[in-house]
């Protein structure tokens, strides 16, 4: 159908995004495909190593803990965070990865996990890293007769410690900032999302926090040079606008890394 | 403009309606069933007055198309009347929760899923979770209160069916 229609037909899962954009008419899909209800794409599997879920599986579903949780509690945080619980009872996890907005919950906290997602069209399918699957403002490597269909996810190590921050100005908003920061033995995984079009990995704060004594958190200024560096941003040619973002991102994955690291408080 | 044939529960009743396929489920219950208590203010979803419980989950029927309420059971302001729902009144009116009234029956709505969930909250924790309704008279002083009284009460009295 999607191959036939091209272009005038839209997916909807749980149309949290979609409707909005259509109701303010910026969207005028000629065709919807509602997938919400297909059972196929609502299933949880579970083995030793790692948990697949279905596309459309609810933000309130992982919320409630009516499906498997494999990161530890990260899973059931995250979707607490998306939103409103009316919206969260209707957006899917495959809606939210295929929209493709950096400020959203998934395709960052799933990309800094590692996740992959089922992708079919109607005569093949792929599975792809989330890892170089979002290519830019809500853009992905999907093609446009192809569909999110599972996501999958590895089982966190028992000693594994995760952290998300997110910083906004109201409960439900988009974050300004939200960090995520995945620390097991030896290897750390830090995310930032909402400050480009796509989840950023911070590469340059996971040196620092492996050069840096295990259990100590670095600096707030130190951490704030290495995320302007995983953003190629030169601190000096920065307007104060620019510099309060850059303060703001900084100190949500400071507060990340805070919490990852603290061996009292449980993340 | 095609058309799609609905059956939905609305409120107990069972009901088949066809409806333009773009129809959004608050306009479905406001023009077709006439159950004028569900209120539309943004239609972006931003708002929360347009909040209805569908198969006991609430939802912002103007960001849910009424074609993909097919075979769901629908709970409007109007359909709330088990204990919690008459506590919640109780409290709103004891509480001065209402002003204009705009808001009020996606407040009720949004309240009463969470008192039927039986969690312990205190004042902060109401407040998260009434973030998504926006109220532009009263203020959200009274809302919390009685919110949370109801809550509190939900879980003393636990006469939950």
């Amino acid at each position: 159908m999607l191959t036939e229609l091209g272009d005038d037909a839209k997916i909807l899962a749980g149309g949290q995004s979609l409707l909005p954009i259509m109701n303010l008419r910026l969207a005028e899909p000629a065709h919807l495909v509602d997938i919400s209800r297909v059972g196929d794409l609502m299933g949880a599997d579970e083995d030793t190593t790692s948990v697949t879920l279905g596309a459309a599986i609810t933000h309130q579903a992982i919320e409630d803990g009516l499906v498997p949780d494999p990161c530890l509690g990260l899973l059931t945080t995250a979707a607490a965070g998306i939103g409103y619980r009316a919206i969260r009872c209707r957006g899917t996890v495959g809606g939210s990865l295929a929209h493709a907005d950096s400020a959203a919950e998934w395709p960052t906290v799933l990309t800094a996990i590692g996740a992959d997602v089922t992708v079919r069209s109607a005569q093949d399918e792929r599975t792809v890293p989330l890892r170089g699957f979002f290519h830019g403002f809500f853009t992905t490597s999907l093609e446009s007769d192809e569909l999110i269909t599972a996501v999958h996810l590895p089982r966190f190590a028992k000693s594994t410690r995760w952290a998300l921050e997110k910083t906004n100005r109201k409960e439900g908003e988009f974050g300004e900032s939200m960090a995520v920061a995945i620390v097991s033995e030896g290897s750390a995984s830090i995310w930032l999302g909402a400050a480009k079009d796509v989840p950023v990995n911070l590469a340059h704060v996971e040196t620092l926090l492996a050069d840096h004594p295990a259990d100590q958190v670095p600096a707030l200024g130190e951490v704030r040079d290495r995320v302007a560096a995983d953003l190629d941003l030169s601190v000096p040619e920065l307007d104060l606008a620019q510099r309060h973002r850059l303060q703001i991102h900084a100190v949500t994955v400071h507060r990340a890394l805070s919490r990852a690291l603290s061996p009292e408080v449980p993340a | 403009m095609s058309t799609v044939t609905v059956k939905v529960n609305v409120n107990g009743t069972p009901r088949t309606i066809e409806v333009e396929s773009r129809t959004s489920l608050a306009d479905l219950l406001r023009d077709r069933v006439r159950l004028t208590g569900t209120h539309l203010g943004c239609e972006q979803g931003v708002c929360g007055s347009c909040t209805v419980l569908m198969d006991g989950l609430p939802v912002r029927s103007c960001l849910t198309l009424a074609a993909s309420c097919d075979g769901a059971e629908v709970v409007t302001v109007e359909g709330l009347d088990d204990a919690d729902a008459h506590r919640l009144r109780q409290h709103f009116s004891t509480e001065g929760a209402l002003q204009c009234g705009f808001c009020t029956s996606g407040m009720l709505v949004t309240g009463y899923e969470l008192v039927r969930r039986r969690t312990e909250m205190d004042r902060d924790q109401v407040a998260c979770a009434l973030a998504g309704n926006i109220c532009r008279c009263t203020g959200y002083n009274g809302i919390i209160r009685a919110v949370q009284k109801a809550n509190d009460d939900g879980m003393a009295v636990d006469d939950l069916t």
